[in-house]
């Protein structure tokens, strides 16, 4: 079985475009949410990105191509680019793996608000594979091109996917992530009737949410893409590339209870799965970027499940949910959080969980302090998924 | 008045493809405008004139020919009015 290791990373974030800048801004706590849409009834938060189209298309390649599908385009072409391009490889052995949750929601709004006829290419900018179909035409590549649309977990099992396409070798390279853009105000308004996003008071949308703190009140919406190139560990040696990290397991379980409602017992089915696979110990472990929504019962949950696997090596297991700072990606998320995860491992040095003044003492985790911390003995690190629909992934990432 | 240049404009303006780029018999395809750019950009053509444009033009490829079909579809529009 091929070994699968990390070789570019790119991201179009709230916090920017440059992976390695967006992790430093997310190192000094920096919050990227802000309030929007100001005349809703109910005051909404949300994680944008400042985006010019123009660096990425031309007016005449724009037509049917929604925000979903540019901030995709524009993700996957910076982290080829960081992984030195595509020209030395068979572009029918590159894979595309896409992670989406909702699809082009910019288009769906302006059809429903148009008031009148609607624009005849809404159904291609709006369909979940827009992103994946784009990504794939903009740097031809011809092998399978895939979408997953797992809500919360998309773009960490479309990452999942990719490697073992790669570690059975079917593919030689992947480019997998995922893209999420539905901060328009229908979707919003969807999000306010589930009762799941943070309340804040006039002024503090940037601390809105805040993970694992006995004030959390839900999470802050966030849009954005990001992608990794993976490559066989044999490919990246042989083309001296620089390699961030190894993905070295992947779990996927699905918790088969409630649509919404999630479960420790399935979570930790696919922590146990990503250590069993990647052959270590929970010890073996030092940072969890947590899935860590700032719910009531969802970060109760993962904590349950996180002291439940690592049982006696929990208190070395330092965890952080990096949402509290870029909102929360949905179908991006897996793989925005997935980057952020790599680069706490290549760079030893561990994000904050933010916005936490006061920790929930139920939790009995060891979160990440406020000032982010450094971790020079750092050797593996999970980032973690749990969707709506039940399904859980787990991404383990470990030091080459 | 023929709508040719307001249709050059309106293209310049949509897809940055001025006079010189698109001459009013340029192939549309040819310079870029593929079948999904050319149903957007007819669809604004019909919402700025209130027109609706028959789809039994498979072989419309040029400014001047969708010129003379939107100033023929105008002037039945005028002649309805009056």
């Amino acid at each position: 079985m091929n070994e699968v290791v990390v070789s570019g990373l790119g991201v179009v974030s709230p916090h920017g475009d440059d992976a390695q800048a967006m992790f430093d801004a997310v190192m000094r706590g920096e919050s990227a949410v802000q309030a929007v849409f100001p005349d809703l009834a109910c005051p909404a938060a949300a994680a944008t990105v400042a985006f010019d189209e123009r660096r990425w298309f031309t007016k005449l390649q724009l037509p049917g191509v929604d925000r979903v599908s540019q901030l995709a385009v524009a993700a996957a072409d910076l982290a080829v680019r960081d992984a030195g391009g595509l020209t030395d490889v068979d572009h029918e052995r590159v894979g595309v793996y896409v992670g989406c949750g909702m699809g082009g929601a910019t288009a769906l709004e302006s059809a429903y608000r148009a008031g009148g006829r609607v624009p005849p290419l809404t159904i291609p900018a709006f369909m979940p594979n827009a992103p994946a179909a784009h990504v794939a035409m903009r740097l031809g590549v011809k092998g399978p091109v895939i979408t997953y649309s797992v809500a919360c977990a998309s773009s960490a099992v479309a990452i999942a996917e990719a490697a073992k396409a790669l570690r059975c070798g079917e593919i030689d390279v992947a480019i997998a992530g995922g893209s999420e853009a539905l901060i328009v105000p229908g979707v919003v308004l969807a999000w306010q009737a589930m009762m799941t996003l943070a309340s804040f008071a006039p002024g503090e949308a940037a601390h809105a949410c805040r993970p694992f703190a006995s004030d959390r009140s839900g999470f802050v919406l966030g849009e954005g893409a990001a992608f990794l190139v993976l490559e066989t560990a044999g490919r990246a040696r042989a083309r001296g590339a620089r390699v961030y990290a190894q993905l070295a397991g992947w779990g996927l379980s699905c918790d088969a209870t409630h649509l919404t409602k999630p479960d420790a017992g399935g979570q930790q089915r696919a922590l146990r799965a990503a250590l069993r696979q990647a052959g270590l110990q929970p010890a073996d472990v030092g940072y969890c970027n947590a899935h860590g929504t700032a719910t009531k019962i969802g970060d109760v949950v993962e904590a349950d499940a996180l002291r439940g696997v690592w049982g006696e090596a929990a208190g070395d297991l330092q965890v952080s949910s990096t949402k509290a700072l870029h909102g929360h990606l949905l179908g991006g998320a897996g793989a925005l959080e997935a980057v952020i995860t790599v680069l706490a491992l290549h760079r030893r040095q561990l994000p904050p969980n933010a916005n936490c003044a006061n920790p929930d003492p139920a939790m009995g985790l060891n979160l990440v302090p406020q000032a982010g911390a450094s971790a020079p003995q750092l050797q593996a690190a999970i980032s973690s998924s749990f969707a709506f629909g039940g399904t859980n992934a787990t991404l383990l990432f470990a030091r080459c | 008045m023929s709508a040719l240049k307001d249709l050059q404009n309106l293209i310049q303006d949509k897809y940055g493809l001025d006079a010189t780029a698109l001459g009013p018999h340029t192939s549309m395809r040819a310079s870029g405008v593929d079948s999904l750019a050319l149903v957007e950009f007819l669809f604004d053509v019909e919402e700025r004139y209130g027109i609706s444009i028959p789809d039994n033009n498979p072989d419309l490829d040029t400014l001047a020919e969708l010129a003379v079909i939107v100033d023929k579809l105008r002037a039945a529009q005028t002649a309805a009015a009056g």
